[in-house]
């Protein structure tokens, strides 16, 4: 495995998969638009080669106003479609205004989809702020702070989720940024679990 | 119908044995992935998501 890894950037090929594409066709919408996102999934151990697949992809997505939701919505709609509300004004204030998420497909698809959501808590706004670039076969994408990604998934606690933490943790154990991966641990209270199953 | 007995306690034994190989598995699996091209770990891997 070939990826160069600084701290802002990690940077490598690979052959994409059909999920890699789905990401890729709406993350160049959000750029396109100068619209900042961060990746906060299951995907990011996907994407660096985790054995499994996934229905779903999170991001979080600045604050829109609702003209340039609208902008979004549009754009998204050439090639997918919104699967929980038809109606853009209603997604935006009765779900992304309220906390809640909302999906994308690509057109007459239900899975894989984009699940979208503005940030609500601190650690949203944090993520965000923070997110890191992959460049992935030049493409530009941006992800959760692996420092914070690995914590989180074991917080998440599911056997999936801990095994994402092991396979992520065990690839780039060597490049982390090892004190803030363990403030995370502090903070989300895992440390336990982190030294059970990741150590 | 006659249905088999369950063991719950078996059961559960089975389901944290199964976990612990599964995360043995990611540890092979990581170690191959770190020595294996781009070119190849992702070629594997299209196959088992695109199919």
């Amino acid at each position: 495995m070939n990826i160069k890894y600084s701290k802002n950037r990690i940077e490598f090929e690979k052959e994409l998969n059909a999920l890699d594409k789905f990401v890729i066709d709406f993350t160049f919408i959000l750029n396109k638009l100068n619209i900042k996102y961060v990746i906060v999934s299951g995907y990011v151990s996907i994407l660096f080669g985790r054995s499994r697949t996934s229905e779903d992809i999170d991001l979080i997505v600045e604050k829109l106003n609702f003209d340039k939701f609208r902008k979004l919505w549009e754009n998204v709609y050439k090639k997918f479609e919104c699967i929980i509300e038809k109606n853009s004004e209603h997604a935006y204030k009765e779900y992304l205004l309220t906390g809640h998420a909302i999906r994308f497909s690509k057109k007459d698809k239900f899975i894989p989809n984009i699940e979208m959501k503005f940030p609500k808590i601190d650690l949203d706004f944090w993520v965000l702020e923070e997110r890191r670039e992959v460049l992935l076969n030049n493409y530009k994408l941006f992800i959760s702070p692996l420092e914070l990604q690995i914590p989180f998934k074991l917080f998440l606690g599911s056997e999936k989720d801990i095994e994402d933490a092991r396979h992520l943790y065990s690839i780039f154990k060597d490049k982390l940024d090892l004190e803030l991966l363990q403030e995370f641990n502090r903070k989300l209270k895992i440390e336990k679990l982190f030294n059970k199953y990741l150590k | 119908m006659k249905t088999p007995n369950i063991d719950l306690e078996e059961l559960k034994r089975i389901k944290k044995e199964n976990f612990k190989e599964r995360l043995e598995f990611i540890d092979r699996y990581t170690e191959w992935l770190k020595k294996t091209s781009n070119k190849k770990w992702s070629s594997e891997q299209k196959d088992l998501i695109d199919s």
